[in-house]
């Protein structure tokens, strides 16, 4: 079984490829094109139109606790409207995992990552995870607020142990790499500490932030994780908190380091208003740091909810919520923020946020190392991303919209003066080939042989929000799933993570700790493949070592 | 192995099986609740009731969806139990249920047992009208008894809190005001509460406490939820809708509304008229007498009282056969091995069957129940 998508302009970073060719599929793979003359099973006209790998979200809170509470805090904000097409129930459910899969689908993504499992929601997670039809995902575990971990390193045990745990962790809550949010943030909160920087020490364990990001970093990459450690800095959202995502750039030391939605660490004190862009210095730190990559978390206007596992900064926004209500959970390690915004064109501080996300992709040099989240849902929707690239490819797109903004806010920013746009390789780069090689998914992103066919056709329309909303073409392992911009049934994808090979010691002295603090086996947390209850629903992807 | 009655009668699975899938085909406006069942057998039950037009409820939503209106409409500080064990040194424990609700509060809280040695300082229990048979807990303070005092007591302790003045409560000015003293001095306090106690309004009260509270210090709440998997089904529910029970597909897409979709009020109206009634975590019947036909999912053989049109024995999730279901102390989903497998069906299996019998559908949404025994089954959905 042959599949041919013929005559397309095929963009494919990972190869230097940019030009009118063919794509060849079969078993679920890209083969190398058959001599000429071969016939294909199926073939699909691609001419005049746009071919790229599937494209990969590395950071999108899509499943998971936080997500569905947010869900119940806000009926009045996703309403269904529209009776199901009769191939994919529950898709135009509101916001539900259906409608989730459907959407990402639809504009050509093909793989996301859910950057916020705390392991003791990993099975929940995984579950939603597995009712979100068509693309594949994967969670990040989150480390560094939970007492194990701390007791380790207050307890001075030794590098090994901590990158037992990591694997340890990594394997019995099936995920890709190791995320840590706010280190030590939330356990601070919950002695009452109300701002914590990174030299900060947490209470009753001795430790400082930094430590905590260090620790896990070395361990991530000792265990042989593909992904870098993936930092959610200090003092989100705060004026002038340009400094500790600089503090933290430097403390990348030559490792690599993932820093997650930047934008939201990108202001500095100027202005009448004591509150700026410092999108320059930080894009300037990251320019030359070249082991640290970032995504942005860019802000659309509109209204969204904020879902984050920074318990600390959440409690502090609970009073600036639209509308005013929140939910604060203090669980084991992190707990959870749930806190709905509105970000509006009109007002400054919103309007300085949107700049800084888009500065950040436009004075970063290195389409390799800069990804374009909206760190969904906290700065917009991941619909809103089409738009983004739209902006980004097309300056005069940004011109108009900078001039319906607070001339106060665009002043404080260097947004206006930038005329760089991106290119379509340059989208390309940054949605498909670096975000794999970031993962560690060395057959995905790109349209190689051996690849996973996992391909986006586009429309090549001027209006490239309107071309990237909706797909004229895409393809899950060879599969046809959306025509038209709509998807046309559904397949259930898999769940993607990392087994680091680790000294099994760990296990006896998880289960011992599992049954002192909590008075249970460890048992319960480790996701089964029986408990999903769908077929295969995971993929093992290899370590470094 | 499937033990299955047709009005009271015993039948063949297979018969029984048909006559379920003939009497949903047969609906107009199928209502499946109760839904006491584990999360494959909620998975089951809301795409077999996207598919088929129903309305979702659930034997607890009255009770579920008055904390869950506080929640929505103004926000809630929330805990586990095991956080509160580990870290709460101020318990406050409101209202006369809460034992009854769940026995094993006790050991949740730690309150059975010596506190853990890294545990901070003494702990202090407050109960708020914990009502006349309420047995004594070690260390307690009372305030008020009975329950109906609750909700003025509660606006009295924010008036306080806040430094204004309040009306008579049944309990004296001074208790009151040495509570809110004793509330500000905490460090890490926990309110513990059921809404079976107190109506939205009182729990909204108990929130804005806390809320208040946390100007100062660190508070937090834990809403003692009903049993049968509760907030598990409402998990899945949330997440495969958007929206918890009480929920209609009648117009192709998931509407939630409490009051129309409320299962009782849509039997006594002779708005519904074939049931779908599940409990798998014990044979508890429908709240009501008569009404439609009843096709009665359960543990066991118990009768219901009317016997249902048609009632078919289902395995108790983590007993019969492994499940996914919600664990209260962690406030997380947790997979639970069988205690005592057996081969009856689990509600998933049975759903499956009872769905594949009705007519093919190519978008089938649910997959059945995570169990090991479903393979032998061979109960999947046309996927």
């Amino acid at each position: 079984m042959r599949t041919r998508i013929a005559g397309g302009r095929v963009i494919d970073p990972a190869h230097g490829r940019d030009g009118i060719g063919d794509v060849w599929i079969s078993d679920g793979r890209i083969i190398a094109a058959p001599p000429p003359g071969t016939v294909a099973d199926t073939t699909y006209d691609a001419a005049g139109k746009i071919v790229m790998a599937g494209a990969i979200d590395i950071h999108s809170h899509i499943a998971g606790w936080n997500v569905n509470t947010a869900r119940l805090l806000l009926p009045e904000f996703h309403r269904a409207a529209a009776a199901r097409p009769a191939a994919t129930p529950l898709s135009t459910a509101g916001w539900s995992t259906f409608a989730t899969g459907c959407l990402y689908a639809q504009m050509g993504f093909t793989t996301v990552v859910e950057p916020a499992v705390l392991p003791h929601y990993a099975l929940h997670a995984h579950l939603e995870l597995a009712d979100i039809p068509i693309i594949d995902k994967a969670t990040l575990a989150v480390l560094g607020n939970d007492d194990f971990l701390l007791g380790l390193m207050r307890g001075r045990d030794g590098a090994a142990a901590i990158r037992d745990y990591v694997a340890w962790t990594l394997d019995a809550t099936r995920s890709l790499g190791i995320k840590v949010v706010n280190a030590g943030g939330s356990m601070a909160l919950k002695a009452n500490v109300r701002q914590f920087s990174f030299d900060d020490v947490v209470p009753q364990y001795g430790v400082t932030s930094r430590e905590i990001v260090k620790t896990l970093q070395h361990a991530a990459h000792d265990a042989g994780v593909p992904h870098p450690l993936h930092v959610h800095c200090n003092n989100l959202g705060m004026a002038g908190n340009v400094d500790s995502a600089l503090a933290t750039i430097a403390a990348a030391e030559g490792l690599p380091l993932h820093l997650a939605h930047l934008q939201f660490y990108g202001y500095g004190k100027e202005g009448p208003r004591g509150f700026s862009s410092a999108a320059a210095r930080l894009a300037e730190a990251v320019n030359g740091a070249k082991d640290v990559t970032i995504d942005v978390g860019q802000v659309m206007f509109g209204q969204t909810v904020t879902i984050s596992l920074d318990t600390l900064r959440q409690f502090n926004a609970r009073h600036q919520a639209r509308p005013r209500k929140s939910v604060i959970l203090e669980g084991e390690a992190n707990g959870a923020g749930i806190v709905p915004y509105e970000y509006r064109a009109g007002d400054f501080y919103n309007a300085v946020q949107w700049a800084v996300g888009l500065e950040l992709f436009l004075l970063i040099d290195d389409p390799w190392r800069v990804f374009f989240t909206t760190d969904h849902p906290n700065g917009a929707p991941f619909t809103a991303y089409p738009e983004i690239f739209a902006l980004l490819m097309d300056r005069d797109r940004r011109t108009q919209q900078i001039a319906t903004l607070p001339a106060d806010a665009m002043a404080v920013t260097t947004l206006p003066a930038i005329t760089r746009e991106y290119s379509l390789a340059e989208i390309a780069v940054m949605t498909r080939a670096a975000p794999a090689r970031l993962l560690g998914l060395d057959d995905r992103g790109h349209l190689g042989p051996g690849a996973v066919a996992d391909v986006a056709v586009y429309a090549d329309e001027r209006d490239r929000a309107k071309m990237f909303r909706a797909a004229a073409l895409v393809f899950k392992d060879g599969e046809l799933v959306v025509r038209d911009g709509a998807v046309t049934h559904y397949r259930w994808g898999r769940a993607l993570g990392v087994r680091p090979e680790r000294d099994h010691a760990i296990d006896q002295r998880m289960t011992r700790y599992y049954e002192d603090r909590f008075g249970l086996s460890d048992a319960f947390l480790k996701v089964t493949e029986h408990a999903i209850g769908r077929p295969q629903p995971f993929e093992l992807v290899p370590c470094a070592r | 192995m499937a033990r299955a009655w047709i009005g009271g009668k015993p039948a063949a699975l297979e018969r029984a099986l048909a006559e379920a899938a003939g009497l949903l085909a047969a609906s107009r406006c199928p209502l499946v609740t109760g839904l006491g069942t584990d999360v494959a057998g909620a998975r089951a039950a809301i795409a077999l009731a996207e598919r088929i037009g129903a309305v979702v409820d659930h034997m607890d939503a009255d009770v579920l969806l008055r904390d869950l209106t506080v929640l929505r409409e103004a926000g809630m500080m929330l805990t586990t139990p095991n956080e509160a064990r580990l870290r709460a040194d101020t318990l406050l424990l409101v209202g006369p249920s809460l034992e009854q609700d769940v026995p094993e509060l006790t050991r949740w809280l730690g309150l059975d047992a010596p506190r853990r040695h890294d545990a901070p300082g003494e702990r202090a229990v407050v109960r708020l009208c914990p009502g006349r048979a309420a047995p004594p807990m070690h260390g307690e303070t009372r305030i008020g008894r009975d329950p109906d005092q609750l909700p003025t007591l509660l606006a009295a302790l924010r008036a306080g809190l806040a430094g204004r003045p309040a009306g008579k409560t049944g309990v004296s000015a001074k208790a009151v005001a040495d509570l809110a003293t004793q509330l500000m001095a905490s460090r890490f306090g926990v309110a513990v509460w059921s809404a079976r106690d107190l109506d939205a309004l009182a729990i909204e009260m108990l929130c804005g406490i806390v809320a208040d509270l946390n100007a100062h210090t660190r508070f937090t709440g834990f809403p003692v939820a009903p049993g049968d998997n509760a907030i598990g089904v409402l998990q899945a529910s949330g997440w495969m809708t958007g929206v918890p029970m009480r929920t209609g597909f009648g117009r192709g897409y998931p509407e939630h509304d409490p009051w129309r979709f409320d299962g009782a009020r849509m039997v006594a109206g002779r708005e519904a008229d074939c049931v779908l009634w599940i409990s798998a975590y014990r044979a508890a019947p429908p709240p009501w007498r008569g009404g439609p036909p009843v096709i009665a999912l359960t543990t066991g053989d118990a009768a219901l009282g009317v016997p249902p049109a048609v009632q078919i024995e289902v395995g108790w999730p983590g007993v019969d056969h492994d499940a996914v279901e919600h664990f209260a102390p962690l406030g997380t989903l947790v997979a639970v091995e069988a205690t005592r497998r057996s081969e009856t069906m689990s509600v998933a299996d049975v759903i499956g069957r009872i769905a594949a019998l009705s007519s093919a559908c190519p978008g089938e949404v649910a997959t059945g129940s995570p169990t090991r025994t479903r393979a032998k089954n061979n109960t999947e959905t046309a996927r």
